[in-house]
C-alpha cells in the first residue's frame, strides 16, 4: 500500500505541499520570531511613512520590501505574511478539530446504525435524513452568533477559544452524516459476510467483532473521506471568517483576510494575492492527495 | 437626525468560486500603492460656518436668479440606493427624502445658498422668514400670492392650518415634532393630547395656538420663545398638505406638489419619474428652478454601483447623477486621483458628529475618562471609512455646519494627536490609581468597526486599561447602545442637526432628564448645570448670541463633565456625468442641491 503511493508522483508532491502548510501552521510563532514581526502590531499606524492619507501602503505592490516580504495591510498597517501564517494556524486548526470530531462521530454512529439494526439503525437513519435537510451555510450563519451569545457574559469580551469550539460545533454538527452514511453501508455489506459469521458463531461479543472484524475493513473509506473533508472544513470556515460570523479581529484569519482583499481591491490588488495563492494550492493539493490515497488503498477503482 | 451608517452585506456564499476569481485577480500585475497625496490636501480644515440670516420680504421674492450657462430641457438620470419609503411631507425624516421633497413639496420657508455661498431662511410659501412679536413667543407668517398646487387650486392659510394640525394625528410618526412640542409646550409624545386625532373628526387647535385671520395670513403662538422656528419650519417635515386632498395615510404614495415637479410614476423600489408641475410659478419661488424636464431616478444603486458608473461617463451615465449617494471608500482613491474625474466632484460636509460615548453611570471617575478622551486614535477611527475624503478630525461637540464652530478648539489635543497620545493617557490613569480598569467597548460588527475597533482596543491598552472588545451585530446597535442599562463602557455613535444651531445637537445628546431606553443620550450624562444651561440657551431669541452660549456650553460639557469624545465631522464626495450642470453641493440637504441642475448641451 504505502509503495503504491509512493509510486504516484502527484501524491508525493502534494503530500509534501500539505505537510509543508502544517509546518507553517505549526511553526508561525517560530517564523514570526525569526522573521521579527507579529501579526497585531499596526506597523502602518505606528510609524509614518508607510500608509497614505487613505490608509493604502505607499509604496508600489502593496507595500512589499526587504522588511516587509508580502506587505502591509491597507488601513491597519500590520504585516501581511505574519498575518498569512498566523491566518493558516488559526483554519487549518479548526479544520482539523471539526474533522476529528465528525470522523469518530461519524463511526460510532455509522457502524452502531450498520451493525445493530433494526430501530437504532432506523433512529440514526432518519436523523442523518433531518440532519441533511438542514441548508448548512445558513445554519452556520444564523447559528454561531447564538451558541457564542449562549457560553459569553453580555459585558465580556468573546473568549477566542469560545469562538474556536463554537465554529468546531456547529461545523461538527452538520458535517458527520456524510461518511456515518458510507460506514453504515460498508457494515451493512460487511455484517453478512461469512467471516463475521464465524466470529459470530466462535462467541466473540460484539465489541471484538466491531473492533477486531469490522473496523479494520473501514480504515480506507474513512481516511479517503477524511482527507477529502478536512480542505472543504477549511474553505468553510474561511467562508464564514468571509462573511464576518466566524473569527473576529484581531485574530488572524485566512477568510478575513480576503474579506479585506475584496473590499480593497480597487487600489491594492496584491494583498489578495498572497492568500489567495496559498488558498487556491492549498485546497488543489490536499484534494490530489485524497485522489492518491484512494487509488493507493483501493487499486481496483478507476478514476 | 440619526445616521444609520452600516454596509449591507450581501455577499456570495460561493467562497470556493470566490477564491478562484481572487486569484486570478491577484495575478494581474501589483496594484501599487494608490494615489500619492494629491496637490490640494482633503485635510484642510472647513472655513467657519457663518451665522445664517433670517431673510426680509425683498430677499424672499422671486424668482431665482438664474444659474450661470443653464439651458432648459433635458432628463437627468438619478442612481439612489434606497427607494423612498416616505412621500408624505409629515413623514419625511431622513436625507434621501428631504432632497426629494426640495423638488415637489415646499413649505412656509426654506434655504437659499446666496452668490457667495452662504445660506439664508427665507420666505419659501411665506412673503419672508417670519415676522416674530412677544418677545419670540409669536410669529406671523403672509402667504404669497399666485401660489398654487399642482391641480390649480390656490394654497391658503386653511391649508397651512390643516398642515400643522394633522402632525398631531397618530398615523403620522416619521416626521419632526418640534413645532408641535412647541405648539403644545411641552416635551415628549404628550405633544399629540393637544389635538389627538388631528383634524380628521372636526376638532382644530385654537386661536390661542394657531390662528388664520384671513386666508394668506398664519399666526404661531407658543408658550415659550421659539427663535430657531424659522429653521424648523424649513425642515421637508413641515411641508404643505392640501386640506381637500388630503387622503391621510394613503397620501404617502401619492403626495399633491407644490413645487417645480410632480411625480408621474412611481414603482416603490424600482424607479421614480419627476416631471415639470406646470402649475408651478416661478416668480414665487426665490429658492428653485425649473430647467430640466424629467428626472428619471432609479433605485437600489449600492454606492460602490453609482460610483463605478458615474466614474465610467459612457452613454446616458454622461447625463446621470445621485442625489445622495457618496463615492465609496474603495473609489475614493481612484476618483480624485483621477483630474478628469476629479473635476466632476463636489464634496462637503454631512451634519453627523461621530464621537465615543462614555457610559456615565459605570465609568464615574472623571480621570478615567480623561485618559480615555487623551488614548482613543480618533484618525484610526475615521480611516476605515475612507481617511480625509470622509471625514475631517474633530476637536469639539459643534460641527462646522452649525454656527458658532471653532476649527482651533482641540481640549484633549486630537487634532494634534489623532493617533491618540497613550503616554499621557497611561499617566492620567496612573495618577488616578486605576491601571487596569475593565472597559467593555462596544463596537459594529462590520469591516469597518472591526478595523477601527484593533486600532481603538490597541491603543486603550497601551494605556493601561483592561479592554474588553464586544461585537455587536449592526442591524441591532444602536438599539443595543441605546439602552439604558446596556452594560458597555464605551462605543461609537454619530448625530447629526436637524437644522444649523447646536439646538437640536446639544439637548437630546446631553440633557439629563431625557434619559431612556431608546433615547439618544447615549453617554447617560445627568449634570444639572448642563440641564439649566440648555433651558436658558434655548430662550435666548439672538441668533449670534445663542450660537456663543451654546459653545460655551460645549466647552463645559467637554472638559468639565467629558462624556464623550468627538472623533470626526462627517464629509462625503458626490460624483456626477459630464454632462449634467449647475451642481453645487448645499450645506442644506448635505448633499448635491437637486434644485438648480440642467444638463449641457
Amino acid at each position: 500500500m504505502w509503495r503504491r503511493f509512493r509510486r504516484d508522483r502527484t501524491g508525493m508532491v502534494c503530500a509534501g505541499v500539505v505537510l509543508f502548510f502544517f509546518a507553517l501552521g505549526l511553526l508561525a510563532p517560530v517564523i514570526s520570531r525569526l522573521y521579527g514581526k507579529d501579526p497585531y502590531t499596526l506597523y502602518g499606524q505606528d510609524r509614518p511613512g508607510l500608509l497614505n492619507e487613505y490608509g493604502y501602503p505607499i509604496k508600489p505592490n502593496g507595500g512589499i520590501d526587504g522588511e516587509f516580504w508580502f506587505g502591509i495591510e491597507p488601513i491597519l498597517g500590520r504585516d501581511v505574511l505574519t498575518q498569512l501564517l498566523y491566518g493558516i494556524r488559526t483554519s487549518l486548526l479548526i479544520a482539523l478539530a471539526v474533522t476529528v470530531a465528525t470522523v469518530v462521530t461519524a463511526i460510532v454512529l455509522g457502524v452502531a446504525a450498520g451493525y445493530l439494526g433494526g430501530r437504532t439503525d432506523y433512529l440514526i437513519g432518519r436523523t442523518i435524513d433531518l440532519l441533511l435537510a438542514f441548508p448548512a451555510q445558513l445554519f452556520f450563519i444564523a447559528f454561531l452568533p447564538v451558541v457564542v451569545a449562549l457560553f459569553v457574559d453580555p459585558q465580556d469580551e468573546t473568549p477566542t477559544y469560545v469562538r474556536v469550539l463554537a465554529l468546531i460545533a456547529v461545523q461538527w454538527f452538520l458535517g458527520w452524516m456524510g461518511l456515518a452514511r458510507i460506514l453504515r453501508a460498508q457494515v451493512l455489506s460487511l455484517r453478512e459476510r461469512e467471516f463475521i459469521e464465524a466470529a459470530k458463531l466462535s462467541g466473540a461479543s460484539p465489541w471484538r467483532i466491531i473492533h477486531k472484524e469490522l473496523l479494520p475493513n473501514l480504515v480506507t473509506p474513512i481516511l479517503v473521506q477524511a482527507t477529502l473533508m478536512l480542505p472543504n472544513f477549511v474553505t468553510a470556515e474561511a467562508g464564514l471568517s468571509f462573511l464576518g460570523v466566524g473569527m473576529v479581529e484581531p485574530t488572524p484569519d485566512w477568510g478575513r483576510m480576503f474579506a479585506i482583499g475584496a473590499k480593497v481591491y480597487q487600489n491594492d490588488l496584491t494583498y489578495m494575492f498572497f492568500p489567495g495563492v496559498a488558498m487556491v494550492v492549498f485546497i488543489v493539493a490536499f484534494n490530489l492527495l485524497g485522489d492518491s490515497i484512494r487509488d493507493a488503498f483501493d487499486p481496483r477503482t478507476t478514476r | 437626525m440619526l445616521s444609520l451608517i452600516y454596509t449591507r452585506r450581501l455577499r456570495a456564499a460561493a467562497v470556493g468560486l470566490s477564491v478562484g476569481a481572487l486569484v486570478l485577480t491577484g495575478c494581474s500585475s501589483g496594484g501599487g500603492g494608490g494615489p500619492e497625496a494629491s496637490e490640494d490636501s482633503p485635510s484642510e480644515s472647513a472655513p467657519e460656518q457663518a451665522q445664517i440670516a433670517f431673510a426680509d420680504a425683498k430677499a424672499s421674492t422671486g424668482p431665482a436668479p438664474e444659474v450661470p450657462g443653464a439651458t432648459p430641457g433635458g432628463t437627468i438620470r438619478v442612481l439612489q440606493r434606497d427607494s423612498y419609503s416616505h412621500l408624505d411631507p409629515a413623514q419625511i425624516y431622513v436625507s434621501d427624502e428631504m432632497s426629494l421633497a426640495t423638488l415637489i413639496h415646499r413649505g412656509l420657508t426654506g434655504y437659499r445658498m446666496n452668490e457667495d455661498g452662504t445660506y439664508a431662511v427665507v420666505g419659501d410659501l411665506a412673503t419672508d422668514s417670519g415676522q416674530v412679536s412677544d418677545g419670540g413667543r409669536t410669529w406671523t407668517y403672509r402667504l404669497k400670492d399666485g401660489i398654487k398646487w399642482q391641480d390649480g387650486t390656490p394654497i391658503t392659510a386653511q391649508d397651512v392650518r390643516h398642515t400643522f394640525e394633522r402632525q398631531f394625528a397618530p398615523f403620522l410618526t416619521s416626521g419632526p415634532t418640534f413645532v408641535q412640542q412647541w405648539l403644545a409646550g411641552v416635551n415628549g409624545a404628550e405633544f399629540r393630547n393637544l389635538l389627538k386625532d388631528g383634524p380628521y373628526q372636526g376638532k382644530h387647535l385654537g386661536n390661542d395656538v394657531l390662528e388664520t385671520p384671513n386666508d394668506s395670513t398664519v399666526v404661531f403662538h407658543f408658550k415659550d420663545p421659539q427663535p430657531d422656528l424659522p429653521f424648523a419650519l424649513a425642515m421637508a417635515g413641515y411641508s404643505v398638505v392640501p386640506k381637500a386632498k388630503d387622503t391621510k395615510q394613503k397620501y404617502d404614495r401619492a403626495p399633491v406638489a407644490s413645487g417645480p415637479y410632480k411625480i408621474a410614476d412611481f414603482k416603490a423600489n424600482k424607479s421614480m419619474t419627476l416631471v415639470k408641475n406646470p402649475e408651478w410659478d416661478p416668480k414665487t419661488d426665490v429658492i428653485r428652478h425649473q430647467y430640466v424636464d424629467k428626472f428619471a431616478i432609479t433605485f437600489n444603486h449600492q454606492y460602490e454601483d453609482s460610483s463605478k458608473r458615474l466614474l465610467s461617463d459612457s452613454g446616458e451615465n454622461k447625463t446621470a447623477i445621485s442625489f445622495n449617494n457618496s463615492v465609496d471608500a474603495a473609489s475614493l482613491p481612484k476618483v480624485l486621483g483621477d483630474a478628469e474625474a476629479k473635476k466632476r466632484t463636489v464634496s462637503g460636509f454631512q451634519p453627523y458628529v461621530g464621537q465615543f460615548a462614555m457610559n456615565m453611570d459605570r465609568l464615574k471617575d472623571k480621570r478615567v475618562r480623561e485618559a480615555i478622551a487623551y488614548a482613543l486614535p480618533i484618525k484610526s477611527v475615521l480611516q476605515p471609512y475612507g481617511g480625509p475624503p470622509s471625514g475631517q478630525l474633530a476637536g469639539g461637540l459643534i460641527s462646522p455646519t452649525q454656527a458658532g464652530y471653532q476649527k482651533d478648539y482641540d481640549p484633549y489635543d486630537k487634532l494634534k494627536k489623532p493617533e491618540g497620545d497613550p503616554a499621557r493617557a497611561k499617566k492620567v490613569l496612573e495618577e488616578a490609581g486605576k491601571v487596569g480598569t475593565k472597559l467593555t467597548f462596544a463596537y459594529v460588527n462590520t469591516p469597518e468597526g472591526q478595523q477601527y475597533s484593533v486600532s481603538v482596543a490597541s491603543a486603550l491598552e497601551k494605556a493601561g486599561f483592561d479592554v474588553q472588545r464586544k461585537d455587536l451585530p449592526a442591524d441591532t446597535y444602536y438599539d443595543r447602545i441605546g439602552t439604558v442599562d446596556n452594560g458597555y463602557d464605551i462605543y461609537h455613535h454619530s448625530w447629526g442637526a436637524d437644522w444649523p444651531s447646536a439646538s437640536t445637537v446639544i439637548p437630546p445628546l446631553f440633557d439629563g432628564r431625557a434619559i431612556a431606553d431608546g433615547a439618544k443620550n447615549y453617554s447617560h450624562v445627568n449634570d444639572p448645570k448642563i440641564n439649566s444651561e440648555i433651558d436658558r440657551i434655548k430662550k435666548i431669541t439672538d441668533q449670534k448670541k445663542a450660537a456663543d452660549a451654546w459653545f460655551e456650553l460645549n466647552k463645559y460639557i467637554l472638559e468639565d463633565v467629558l462624556p464623550a469624545v468627538p472623533t470626526y465631522y462627517f464629509k462625503h464626495v458626490q460624483l456626477h456625468g459630464s454632462k449634467v450642470g449647475g451642481v453645487v453641493f448645499s450645506d442644506v440637504v448635505n448633499g448635491v442641491d437637486p434644485t438648480r441642475l440642467y444638463v449641457v448641451r
